[in-house]
């Protein structure tokens, strides 16, 4: 218990640190850029944390993380610009929606029992493209002529409109994150671990399988539309065709597959990783060859590491210690760079580099420097919540 | 009433080519158990080869499939290939596919731009063409792609049930070990199948190219049509998956007809979700492959 209370206080500090960061941000003469790219980074860390509730917990793969947020986005454009609602009364209808959607999706897939994971997720890959087409069809959505989302009004006490939408996504960001630290430790996180496991088995050792991925289901719809919802403030211009994409599903699911979908911290870390590699190829001018990495990445890092870095983070942490605040430190001294943000990401890839020697050749390592049994180092969270066959 | 007709003629033609586009993932999945996401950038690939290949030699686009269909041969082998080397299981299959789709639809972005591509027609006689049976047209390549369409599925029909090379991919599908036992070679008979599956997937390219504009994001529009219909036609179950197809022509056909053009993924995809309420083994027939 005091763990928890101990996580929960932390959690409560990053929280008032990053939420009062507008505040410092003329005293410590930082870059106002600094702020939209944490903006941007907690969008996807809630992204990918929400995803990760469904499918790092129960193994069920889904791709409609793009519908969830997609419902959150467009909620929010219709009742504030089209209805005239005040952004703060339709941000939780946004949620509720997305939350609706997902709990409707459950209610076909996972009510028939023979049905596998994988036609749980082409179901889900279908379900973006249908929401899209609705919305083209319907005049009151969208109308395939687009929403202007310019100056919504935000409550004051927020701060100024870009402080005010900070805050809102720092605070939808870390709900999410503590919510699947909760469900984590829980008796719902374990009911979720043993149906990844085996599903059968779980059923049999009396485990409510369909509640708890239906509870996760929504969980996760929930949490990625009040996210969506958010994130349409600063988007702009809102359209079917950016909102309803291939972008968030990938994204979200090369964040959780780096990071690790087995603990809670593997989609944060592999959010942190992600936007600020992505950040700084597009910054060098790479867009294009932006995607074509993150695709070789994907395959990679499904084939080479399938517990995620965060796991193995854990066990090499000494490594993990050395390799990032030594690169850091280094660009730092060498001044390769003015931006904090590049240095970070090269102790990023160095770190994560690292991290890809696999297992076997680590131990041959280990061994070298005198270690024989380099087994002994704790336990990654995969192999604490195997119980299946 | 006429219209009406017109949709659903239209529909079972172009009911061929989604068939078409949906035997080689049905068939990877079914036989294989790799869902291969991948399949899409292929028939994209090969409508952009085929596209290139006539306007660059002003050749007929329709003889391209003598290029494509053994090109894409090679690629599927090579790909099942690396699977094999990778050990991909069908969970994994899907996170790795989904990797190289993006890959592939990156690439195809930088070379053919984001840009709208289109055979002319000087050198496309076949898309204009089309001959008329009271009064309902029936375009020549949605007929020729239908009939392909028709010969694959059926000719796979007949190979696994006629033939040992068929009932070898049974035995495989149904369990690769114990088909190993029985001296029969999983890891041939899987590369076969793989380059057979990608090869129909270049196929359905040669008649994209053909028949429609071209554009990068074309193959994620497929998604919604193509799942449908593999899963309503039962994994790896050819004929199936033409009948499949051919339902879901017809009813986005009529759909469009009715409601605009618009409205067919939201038609489609309700047949889906009624199809997985009521018969989720697959709209129709109880077996699949295996």
């Amino acid at each position: 218990m005091s763990a928890r209370v101990r996580a929960l206080v932390g959690f409560a500090a990053v929280a008032l640190i990053l939420g009062f960061a507008p505040n410092m941000q003329e005293s410590l003469e930082f870059p106002r850029f600094y702020l939209i790219f944490l903006f941007t980074m907690f969008f996807w860390i809630a992204q990918a944390s929400s995803w990760n509730i469904l499918t790092g917990y129960s193994g069920y793969f889904s791709f409609g993380q793009g519908a969830f947020y997609g419902v959150g986005v467009y909620t929010v454009g219709v009742l504030v610009v089209k209805q005239g609602w005040s952004f703060m009364t339709a941000l939780p209808v946004a949620g509720l929606l997305a939350g609706l959607t997902g709990l409707f999706l459950g209610l076909v897939v996972f009510r028939v029992r023979r049905l596998t994971g994988e036609i749980f997720a082409l179901t889900t890959l279908a379900i973006a493209f249908v929401l899209a087409s609705v919305a083209r069809l319907s005049p009151s959505i969208d109308g395939g002529t687009g929403i202007f989302m310019t100056g919504t009004p935000l409550p004051g006490f927020l701060g100024e409109f870009t402080t005010a939408a900070y805050r809102l996504t720092l605070a939808i960001t870390l709900i999410t994150v503590v919510v699947a630290y909760l469900i984590h430790d829980s008796r719902l996180g374990w009911g979720l671990f043993a149906i990844r496991d085996d599903e059968p088995v779980a059923e049999g050792l009396g485990v409510p399988t369909f509640r708890y991925k239906m509870v996760a289901l929504g969980a996760n719809a929930l949490l990625a539309g009040l996210m969506g919802g958010v994130w349409a403030l600063q988007l702009g211009f809102v359209t079917v065709d950016d909102v309803f994409n291939i972008r968030v599903p990938l994204f979200v699911i090369l964040m959780s597959v780096l990071g690790g979908m087995q603990h809670w911290m593997g989609p944060v870390i592999g959010a942190v990783i992600i936007t600020t590699l992505t950040d700084r190829l597009n910054s060098a001018g790479l867009t294009d060859v932006n995607q074509i990495i993150i695709g070789g990445m994907l395959v990679v890092l499904a084939l080479a590491v399938r517990e995620g870095v965060y796991v193995r983070m854990r066990r090499r942490w000494v490594t993990t210690a050395v390799s990032f605040f030594g690169v850091l430190g280094l660009a730092r001294l060498l001044d390769l760079n003015d931006s904090l943000i590049s240095d970070f990401a090269y102790a990023m890839v160095a770190t994560v580099v690292m991290m890809l020697v696999p297992d076997r050749v680590w131990a041959r390592f280990g061994e070298l420097f005198g270690r024989s049994h380099p087994a002994e180092e704790p336990i990654g969270a995969e192999d604490l919540t195997r119980t299946g066959p | 009433m006429e219209l009406l007709a017109q949709g659903i003629v239209s529909g079972i033609l172009v009911g061929g080519l989604y068939a078409l586009m949906s035997i080689g993932i049905s068939l990877s999945w079914g036989a294989l158990k790799i869902i291969n996401l991948a399949h899409f950038s292929f028939i994209l690939l090969s409508a952009y080869i085929v596209y290139q290949l006539t306007v660059s030699f002003e050749v007929d686009p329709l003889l391209m499939v003598l290029v494509v269909a053994p090109l894409f041969f090679m690629l599927g082998v090579l790909v099942q290939m690396f699977f094999h080397l990778a050990k991909v299981d069908e969970f994994k299959s899907l996170i790795v596919t989904f990797g190289l789709f993006i890959i592939f639809q990156s690439v195809m972005q930088t070379i053919w731009s984001a840009d709208f591509r289109r055979i002319g027609p000087v050198l496309n006689p076949y898309e204009t063409q089309s001959f008329f049976v009271a009064g309902i047209a029936f375009q020549l390549p949605q007929l020729v792609a239908f009939v392909v369409a028709l010969l694959i599925a059926g000719g796979m029909w007949l190979t696994f049930t006629r033939t040992y090379f068929g009932k070898a991919v049974r035995a495989v599908a149904q369990d690769p070990e114990m088909a190993r036992a029985f001296g029969i070679d999983s890891r041939r008979v899987a590369v076969i199948l793989s380059g057979l599956s990608t090869a129909f997937s270049a196929l359905a390219g040669v008649f994209i190219a053909i028949g429609q504009t071209m554009f990068p994001q074309l193959a994620v529009a497929w998604f919604g049509i193509v799942f449908p219909i593999v899963i309503l036609g039962g994994l790896g179950n050819s004929l199936g998956t033409l009948t499949a197809g051919v339902i879901i022509g017809v009813a986005a056909g009529v759909s469009s007809v009715l409601w605009g053009p618009l409205s067919a993924p939201l038609v489609t995809f309700t047949i889906l979700i009624v199809a997985l309420l009521f018969r989720p083994e697959g709209l129709i027939t109880k077996r699949s492959i295996a």
